[in-house]
């Protein structure tokens, strides 16, 4: 059903290629460009030789081509059923998209058929109009290239202003939050959606040196143990993170890469492993472990 | 001798290694002896014709280790969708589809076989040596194509006409495909509908994001439309942990998704046992679609009831039988200035109460099926934990034996001494 050569690369690859000869551009360097952008790493091998010696008999030797049309496909079935399945979710009002296509398609699911069990419960509020109006000004200016003009409560409850180049919009699917990642502006880096109060397109004459933000990242190692199946559930938690792994006689090393901003919620969710894994670096990684424990040991639960 | 191609003919081939890749990366190629050494050349080298950077190697005294890291925060697309954009197919194939879309050009031209053949033979012609197609390929492959929605067909007298069908009228929704092409369960086939979009975007990252559910797309497809349908399915299921693969007749109800560890559950009733029960959908492969049941939704009901007491994925065992439940409380302690705690425990409790006991004391409470699911979460309020009270003792003591043993772990015990 998914799994079809409909959907493939190669014949994405093949219906661009035909359509830029039918433009009239038969240049090699720019068919193999498609090539590159479009396939895998050694298709270079295998497209454009299968075309030119007509095995598959769509461009002639000269390249020149029966096809009369750029190559065009309707929408499959399930492609349907997902669009419709998509224009239920609630995020959806943040596009601005008109909910009511595809009334004669059953969706390939509903909000009934999966449930995400363990998604935070204070997730953004994707009914609110102002939210909505912030979310959509912010994707008009990445589209256009503008830059915003915001207005924001803080976490310590001030009002802050920032004028700054949105980079990106960040999801987190754990906490159901958007986060603008911006640039230009020297104070603030990231700014949660919810909390902005006024967001407008910046048309001022203020320059805006974009830079682009650079993630400072660290890394820790752990001990994992072979107990109670904590290798599967190490590496399934810690797998979104760049990491290595090395086996030794009973117990494995995991180095994980991740950006210093997320430290206090990588100790909790290393914590979350009891004995099982433990810190071996780095020292200060280790010892925000050890200052958990030692307040633990306080509390008296033992 | 078979030569090597970058595509397959069989997803599920691939599926496994790949994950084993991603998520372990420390097996060294003897290991890999479900396949003979040749096929495990042939399927390295595609997993790094498709995913070319993110493939690393690291030689260990004992081998050379290939894995695949990536960084699912700054990847702005699911790497591993391209492994589902890899199918094979036959040189016919592809002549094929280009011919036929070009022949039925628009949802106006309406053709018999007879005449989409005829005109066949005419692109074909123009070739050195032209192809041969005869009508039962071509009839297959339009019955193929009208199965998958791409191609209409209806009987026009005594004929059967083919149409191309029609396009379906989009909003243009660029931004959303990119959002929910990453986060919308069988987000590929957003993929598939951003492949044909000419207009690139890439205005989201994802912070948290597991990315390889993507390899259980197909599957997880089939059990959307076999919930939809309200029918039985029969699948193939393959622990890890064990060689053997067992064959389920089940009831899908729900799919339940982790964001926490990306791991994803077929929650469905197993007649046989007269019992709900939780599924790993990366064990399954092979889904049959049935007949449809009329118990879906008394049974989707009763599992809704019991997701008031599933922290996880663990239901209630027999149906209608007694509830087995266990009592799970704690207490923390908590600072002044330290009201981001109990914004934690509200907003991470999926189940259960909070309340505060004392100036600088909240507990929860919950009754649960399975107190095992909770440990990890406990664990996370770990410096300030004051009391336990678990029914079911002997995970109690499991938990305070654990975080003894990291008090030695960390030499908490002499750094007290």
């Amino acid at each position: 059903m998914i799994f079809n050569e409909i959907y493939s690369a190669y014949y994405n690859t093949v219906a661009k290629i035909i359509g830029e000869i039918l433009n009239g551009n038969t240049s090699d360097a720019d068919l193999n460009k498609i090539v590159t952008e479009n396939a895998f790493g050694e298709s270079m091998l295998n497209i454009m030789p299968a075309i030119k010696s007509e095995k598959w008999q769509l461009v002639k030797s000269d390249l020149t081509t029966p096809i009369k049309h750029i190559p065009t496909m309707p929408l499959t079935l399930i492609q349907k059923q997902w669009i419709k399945a998509i224009l239920s979710d609630p995020r959806i009002k943040l596009f601005g998209i008109d909910t009511d296509a595809l009334l004669d398609v059953t969706p390939l699911f509903t909000s009934d058929d999966y449930f995400i069990y363990d998604k935070y419960s204070d997730g953004d509020p994707y009914d609110d109009e102002k939210y909505i109006a912030h979310f959509k000004t912010i994707l008009e200016a990445m589209n256009t290239g503008k830059n915003l003009k915001i207005e924001m409560t803080s976490r310590h409850g001030k009002t802050v202003y920032a004028r700054c180049v949105p980079k990106r919009l960040e999801y987190s699917e754990k906490d159901d939050k958007f986060r603008l990642v911006t640039s230009g502006c020297r104070f603030i880096r990231t700014i949660n959606i919810a909390r902005i109060t006024k967001c407008n397109i910046y048309n001022g004459d203020t320059q805006i040196e974009a830079d682009d933000p650079q993630t400072a990242y660290d890394t820790v190692t752990l001990k994992v143990s072979e107990e109670r199946n904590t290798l599967e559930r190490c590496m399934l938690h810690f797998a979104h993170f760049q990491k290595r792994a090395e086996r030794f006689d009973g117990y494995y090393l995991l180095h994980i890469r991740f950006d210093k901003d997320d430290e206090p919620e990588m100790v909790i969710r290393v914590l979350s492993f009891g004995p099982m894994v433990e810190v071996v670096s780095s020292d200060r990684f280790k010892g925000l472990i050890i200052d958990k424990l030692t307040k633990q040991k306080l509390c008296g639960l033992l | 001798m078979s030569s090597y191609s970058e595509l397959v003919k069989n997803f599920e081939k691939i599926r496994e290694l790949m994950r084993e890749f991603y998520v372990y990366g420390f097996k060294r190629r003897d290991e890999y002896d479900k396949k003979s050494s040749r096929s495990y050349d042939d399927e390295r080298r595609r997993l790094e014709s498709w995913l070319g950077d993110y493939m690393s190697f690291a030689q260990t005294p004992e081998g050379k280790n290939i894995f695949i890291s990536i960084d699912s925060r700054v990847s702005r697309h699911n790497p591993f969708y391209k492994a589902l954009k890899s199918k094979s197919f036959t040189d016919g194939d592809i002549t094929l589809h280009f011919i036929l879309f070009d022949i039925l050009d628009s949802p106006k031209t309406v053709l018999s076989l007879p005449q989409i053949l005829a005109e066949l033979d005419t692109y074909l012609s123009e070739f050195k040596s032209p192809m041969l197609f005869d009508e039962s390929t071509v009839r297959k492959k339009l019955k193929e194509y009208t199965s998958l929605g791409i191609i209409g067909a209806e009987k026009s007298g005594r004929r059967l006409v083919y149409r191309r069908s029609d396009d379906a009228a989009l909003p243009k929704m660029n931004d959303a495909l990119s959002f929910y092409s990453e986060v919308a369960p069988c987000g590929v086939i957003g993929s598939f509908l951003l492949d044909k979009q000419s207009e690139k975007r890439d205005n989201f990252s994802f912070k948290h994001h597991y990315i390889t559910s993507a390899m259980d797309s197909g599957v997880l497809a089939a059990l959307f439309t076999a919930m939809q349908k309200k029918c039985i399915v029969t699948v193939t299921n393959t622990s890890r942990h064990s060689s053997e693969s067992h064959k389920n007749r089940i009831i899908p109800l729900r799919i339940f998704i982790s964001v926490q560890n990306g791991r994803q559950h077929l929650l469905a009733y197993q007649p046989d046992f007269n019992e709900i029960k939780s599924f790993r959908v990366d064990y399954l492969s092979d889904v049959k679609i049935e007949e449809p049941t009329p118990r879906f939704d008394e049974l989707r009901s009763e599992l809704d009831k019991m997701q008031s007491k599933m922290w996880g994925v663990t239901a209630n065992g027999k149906l209608y039988g007694k509830e087995s439940l266990e009592h799970v409380e704690f207490t923390v302690k908590v600072a002044e200035g330290e009201a981001h705690i109990i914004q934690r425990l509200m907003r991470e409790k999926r189940i259960g109460t909070v309340l505060k006991t004392g100036d600088n004391t909240y507990r929860f409470c919950a009754e649960v099926y399975d107190t095992n699911e909770m440990i990890p979460w406990i664990r996370t309020f770990i410096c300030r934990i004051t009391e336990l009270n678990f029914s079911n003792m002997g995970v109690q003591e499991q938990f305070k034996r654990d975080i003894e043993k990291m008090y030695r772990i960390y030499g908490i015990e002499e750094a007290a001494k």
